[in-house]
């Protein structure tokens, strides 16, 4: 019953949404977002350019779209891999599998002592910047937080009755994590993510946005906004579209994770 | 308890050395599986077009030849004695390049934790004392709008409007203590936003508690009772939260430096990612992971001795 009232409501409805239309737009895309064309410079909205052209004739609209697709496809596949593998991780490793192992928690305190935008740092350091760059490092820091929280979250739910139930009446140790502990779990794991996402967005754009981007024939959300800031005193109309899409797509991010506490 | 938070510091400093470890020797690591190799960028950026041998050369110079793990060891003896080497970029010191780029951006983070710290207490003291349920609410989607909005955006919005529309403050040349401000504001926006809420919680929570009934039976007016008894208590519990996010500012002081042109640790980091500066980066990414750690540790022993008088009392 609670479960259903939950999926009617809107505040989780409009959010899911966006972040898919923001995913899956640029199928509906009007326009090439690599055509450049010197003709078309710096247009008003038109039916043909919906939210008007940047300083290369490019169709601003299809870009944001195109975007969409590369900063959000990082955010999602990133936290799709975290939740699949992190889930199994920290499960195997916590105290209901393993004895309790205090070089294990050391190590895990220890590489999650920095913040994920650190990491972000250290790989685009090495690495150079680019898309894979950027996904892998999201999702290595990303999943080593997120192994800590499954395996303090299980250790808790161990110690409570219906586990205790579970056990007495000859549950098996996988069929006690998968089917009992693991949706008790479900709803902070995921706000977790969300606010993952949000942050995951907000970094990528900021490193795309100081030069450290996604590589120089990717349309992305941070890129657009320096371009566009070159031309501000102009048009400083231009700027809006991707900051509003970043915004929006944070926001939506944000609500979720909300929703859910 | 003496003993025991001996025991517990060890503990932490021994966790320390942990992340410090796994950090730089990633950051080893991952420079070895990079495409571009050192040695040939430093022989590009000296020779133009280096021969097969001049590239050997330098590398073989460098120390770039021997194995990861000696280069390693290597790096960490010359640590303990304070050398982290000379750029290969310019030919600096690194110790020096660093000790006049990061007081610049702890500075900025410092004002900025300052700003936040103010903010905060500001923001839900006003929001806790309004009689009114939809300032309340206001508050909360305004912070929520202020976790949403990128701090580069509010950067460059700040930068435009001030220093370009009005010429309020100077783009260039930023070196004394007051252009931190305009920098720290920016990047106190986010923590300000994300903990507003979680401190008007944490007083409507106090104000519910009985001591708290008591209180107002004893006819004690409502801003007293907000600055003498649930403020104290509320902010001592999210103290350790707000350090580690001291950690987070860090690291997002990067990239709004870069943006007003503060030659701090971020444009560092920027200006030797591109040019692939080894040296610099090993040094840059140990002294980040280790302000942070810092942070986490102090957040995690105050955490552990408000723990203590708890449990105490």
């Amino acid at each position: 019953m609670k479960k259903k009232s939950m999926s009617l409501d809107f505040s989780v409805i409009i959010p899911v949404l966006v972040i898919g239309l923001f995913l899956i737009g640029f199928l509906f895309a009007p326009n090439n977002p690599m055509e450049s064309n010197l003709m078309t410079r710096f247009q008003k909205p038109s039916s043909m350019y919906p939210f008007g052209t940047d300083q290369l004739g490019r169709c601003i609209f299809s870009r944001i779209l195109y975007g969409g697709f590369t900063t959000l496809g990082i955010v999602l596949g990133g936290s799709m891999i975290v939740f699949s593998i992190g889930t199994i991780i920290g499960m195997a490793t916590s105290r209901a599998v393993m004895k309790e192992n205090s070089f294990i928690d050391g190590l895990i305190n220890a590489v999650t002592a920095i913040p994920p935008i650190a990491y972000l740092i250290v790989f685009i350091g090495a690495w150079g910047s680019g898309a894979k760059t950027t996904l892998f490092a999201l999702t290595v820091s990303y999943i080593l937080r997120y192994i800590k929280l499954v395996r303090t979250r299980t250790d808790m739910e161990m110690g409570k009755a219906y586990v205790m139930c579970a056990i007495s009446s000859g549950a098996s140790k996988l069929r006690i994590l998968t089917i009992h502990i693991l949706p008790n779990l479900n709803a902070q794991l995921i706000r977790f993510l969300c606010l993952s996402c949000a942050d995951m967005i907000l970094a990528i754009t900021a490193f795309s946005f100081i030069g450290l981007g996604l590589g120089d024939n990717v349309v992305d959300w941070g890129s657009m906004i320096l371009d566009a800031r070159g031309g501000l005193v102009l048009h400083p109309i231009m700027i809006l579209y991707p900051i509003g899409a970043v915004i929006l797509s944070t926001l939506c991010f944000n609500i979720l994770a909300r929703r859910l506490t | 308890m003496r003993q025991d938070m001996k025991k517990y510091i060890l503990k932490k400093l021994i966790e320390l050395i942990f992340t410090l470890f796994f950090v730089t020797l990633l950051s080893f690591l991952l420079m070895r599986l990079s495409s571009v190799d050192p040695a040939t960028a430093y022989a590009k950026r000296m020779i133009g077009s280096p021969t097969t041998e001049q590239i050997e050369a330098i590398r073989i110079q460098l120390g770039f030849d021997k194995p990861l793990l000696v280069q390693y060891g290597r790096w960490v003896i010359d640590l303990l004695q304070f050398d982290l080497g000379t750029s290969l970029a310019n030919g600096h010191k690194v110790w020096t390049d660093i000790a006049t780029a990061f007081p610049k951006t702890l500075g900025i983070v410092f004002l900025a934790s300052v700003f936040q710290i103010v903010s905060i207490i500001v923001l839900s003291c006003t929001a806790f004392l309004s009689p009114f349920k939809i300032s309340k609410n206001t508050f909360q989607i305004i912070c929520l709008l202020g976790v949403s909005i990128p701090s580069f955006y509010l950067a460059t919005v700040y930068l435009d409007y001030f220093a370009v529309k009005k010429s309020l403050i100077s783009v260039t040349g930023n070196t004394s203590f007051l252009s931190y401000i305009s920098p720290a504001l920016c990047i106190g926006v986010f923590g300000a936003s994300f903990y507003t809420p979680m401190l008007m919680d944490a007083l409507e929570h106090e104000s519910k508690e009985d001591y708290a009934f008591y209180a107002r039976c004893r006819g004690l007016s409502e801003p007293r009772l907000l600055f003498f008894h649930f403020l104290p208590r509320a902010a001592v519990g999210l103290i350790p939260n707000f350090l580690q996010s001291i950690g987070l500012s860090l690291a997002n002081a990067t990239v709004i430096e870069q943006i007003f042109s503060i030659p701090g640790f971020g444009y560092l980091i920027v200006n030797h990612v591109l040019d692939r500066d080894t040296p610099m980066i090993h040094a840059e990414v140990f002294f980040l992971a280790l302000a942070i750690a810092l942070c986490n540790i102090t957040a995690d022993l105050i955490q552990w001795v408000i723990q203590r008088k708890k449990e105490a009392v």
